[in-house]
């Protein structure tokens, strides 16, 4: 059975619909994280699972019992708050022991559970300190060992990293992937709006636009077989370019012919409806044509140097949008100069002109 | 022409800021002298003998005798200002706690009809003193409250209730809602909420509405005057009045009261200035 079960949750704010009837399953010892644009629901929806707003209808499960309207200390979930929420005036020890105390514990136990919490987050020596002496990090940290001493059984992370630096974020996601290999029987939902902390860390992502879940999958689902364009161009850095085209069966096969006169073979005409579609292709698929036939021609507008990769921006001519193609450091690739680059037929994505992807597993 | 900003100001812009900056100063010391000299004219009074006063006005005092002091404390200043101490301190409790509450139920719930209910208690400051006294009266001789400390306990929070609110609101408006979503996930009610999260971080605003309370119930005198009579519950502002009727011609056990009056809140105002000048500042600009 699952441990969370989320059944047509819809959310309303003052006759305005912002939660359109998500329907999802999280399995215990499962980690979630929901991705999505500014504005697509999913701290709403984060905050209706917590109980700090409220479910304008539809059913929320949490072991199987309803929650709808169960007080959110009564749910067995603890949240990280994007802010740490701290309590400033406490130090980080009564932080960590308010829940406790509030909810009788005997101040063995409390003591007990704190110093494990603050053991697992080498917050020892600094639980005698108060939030305002503390970095980001470390508060983030604190903030996590709040929900972790109340032994939860859904975790609930809303956007916890949005405002560490970029060195510190990197640090605190790898503690907080270590975390939940620590703690296998417990389930975890994590806001984000940065897909590379959902690539890395989740075990299903969740990616939701305007209220609804666009798809849900593995990283690697989402990222090898997005549903439609939005998800395609949501997962993925740089995005994925995409591009209006025709496709036509010839020969016992499918081409694929797109608006700046390339082409590409398919294969399996069967799979394919004939008409126009949009192409999509990820900017690391790309690589130099040499010998293939090329599925792009044009010239260099703009690079940018990464190191180790160069994201190179060709004008095809197609209503000034840019192909990305990320090719090595090394190459040799200067602005203005001309190129050719091909990609595998495997790793071509076709949608139809709704955006709904026509080929491979994710298609609908 | 280039105008470069690192140019040395001249000699006339430099001869014109010290003029003004010397005015301001002098506006200031003049300012100080003024608030400050009736003060302390006042205190040097109480050492004084009658004769002195009137022979010398201006002068120091021949002899610092305490005689005057003692025998204004004797005459009933000593009732007084426990009358004072006893109406100040509970109402200043009863207000702010009170008004403290009612600001968390204003800016940390989901009642329906906030702003409904938010004007109607800011209302309250409209309301004028002086109107209501014929009704207050009748009210408080019908429960039994008339002449009593309770009396003017009970008007002070009442008349206070919707400014020192006001001020709270203000301030709680601006302290993040996770806060008590936090408190509120570790399993506090909405009173654990209130006294173990909201009060202590509303610490500044709430040692500021106590100061301005203070000030308001020490120095208060409409009704006071009104709402007791018996010597025994008269507040400083009153007792003094019948002090003056009683000993009208002794005018240094007169000044000797007034200074003993004036004391507790001068000290107070100045210790906690700070807070003072800090509460005013955020009632009004958040």
């Amino acid at each position: 059975m699952a441990e969370m079960t989320l059944h047509q949750i819809r959310k309303t704010y003052g006759g305005i619909e912002v939660l359109h009837g998500i329907d999802l399953e999280c399995e215990k010892g499962e980690f979630m994280v929901f991705v999505g644009p500014s504005g697509c629901g999913k701290s709403t929806l984060l905050r209706c699972i917590a109980g700090l707003e409220e479910i304008s209808s539809g059913e929320l499960r949490i072991g199987g019992a309803l929650m709808n309207d169960v007080p959110p200390s009564r749910r067995g979930i603890s949240m990280v708050f994007q802010s740490y929420a701290l309590y400033p005036h406490m130090t980080l020890f009564d932080n960590m022991a308010f829940g406790l105390k509030i909810a009788g514990i005997k101040k063995n136990e409390i003591r007990e559970r704190v110093q494990r919490a603050a053991d697992i987050l080498q917050l020892t020596p600094l639980l005698g300190r108060y939030p305002k002496a503390l970095s980001g990090g470390q508060r983030q940290r604190v903030a996590i060992g709040r929900a972790i001493v109340r032994d939860p059984r859904v975790f609930l992370f809303d956007e916890p990293l949005s405002n560490l630096d970029a060195a510190l974020r990197v640090a605190t996601r790898i503690e907080i992937a270590k975390l939940k290999q620590s703690m296998p029987d417990t389930t975890m939902i994590y806001v984000t709006h940065d897909q590379v902390e959902a690539m890395t860390l989740a075990d299903r992502i969740v990616v939701l636009r305007d209220g609804e879940i666009e798809q849900v999958g593995t990283p690697q689902e989402l990222y090898r077989t997005p549903r439609n364009v939005f998800v395609a161009q949501f997962i993925g850095s740089p995005a994925m370019n995409v591009l209006p085209a025709q496709l036509h069966h010839r020969d016992g096969g499918a081409t694929i012919t797109h608006a700046a006169s390339g082409e590409c073979v398919l294969g399996g005409a069967g799979a394919f409806d004939a008409g126009p579609v949009q192409l999509g292709v990820r900017p690391e698929d790309l690589a130099l044509a040499g010998d293939a036939a090329p599925l792009f021609r044009g010239r260099i507008d703009h690079i940018e140097h990464l190191g180790e990769w160069q994201l190179v921006h060709t004008d095809v001519g197609i209503d000034d949008k840019p192909i990305i193609a990320k090719l090595p450091g090394d190459l040799d690739v200067r602005r203005g100069a001309d190129i050719a680059l091909a990609a595998r037929p495997s790793s071509i994505h076709v949608f139809d002109t709704d955006g709904r992807r026509q080929n491979g597993a994710g298609r609908t | 022409m280039t105008v470069g900003t690192g140019n040395p100001p001249s000699e006339s812009a430099l001869f014109w800021t010290a003029i003004s900056k010397s005015f301001v100063y002098s506006l200031l010391v003049c300012l100080g002298v003024i608030v400050l000299y009736p003060l302390l004219w006042m205190a040097a009074s109480g050492f004084k003998t009658n004769t002195q006063i009137f022979n010398a006005p201006f002068a120091i005092p021949l002899s610092w005798s305490l005689e005057n002091y003692i025998g204004a404390w004797n005459e009933g200043v000593r009732s007084f200002l426990v009358s004072s101490l006893i109406v100040t301190a509970t109402s200043a409790f009863c207000t702010v706690m009170i008004s403290a509450w009612t600001a968390y139920g204003l800016t940390r719930t989901r009642m329906p009809c906030k702003p409904l209910i938010t004007g109607f208690i800011l209302g309250g400051l409209m309301l004028s003193p002086t109107v209501a006294l014929i009704p207050l009266v009748r009210m408080m001789q019908s429960v039994g409250l008339y002449n009593t400390h309770w009396a003017l306990i009970l008007l002070y929070t009442a008349f206070r209730i919707p400014f020192t609110t006001f001020l709270i609101r203000a301030y709680m408006l601006e302290l993040p809602s996770d806060l008590d979503e936090a408190a509120r996930m570790d399993g506090a009610t909405e009173g654990q909420i209130f006294w173990h999260i909201m009060l202590p971080l509303c610490r500044p605003i709430i040692v500021s509405s106590v100061i301005l309370h203070i000030l308001f119930a020490w120095n208060e005198y409409l009704f006071a005057m009104i709402f007791t009579n018996a010597q025994e519950v008269q507040t400083l502002p009153v007792g003094l009045t019948s002090l003056m009727a009683k000993h009208g011609t002794d005018y240094a056990q007169v000044f000797a009261a007034m200074t003993i009056s004036a004391l507790p809140i001068v000290l107070l105002f100045f210790a906690m200035q700070r807070y003072f000048v800090r509460g005013l500042t955020e009632g009004i600009g958040k």
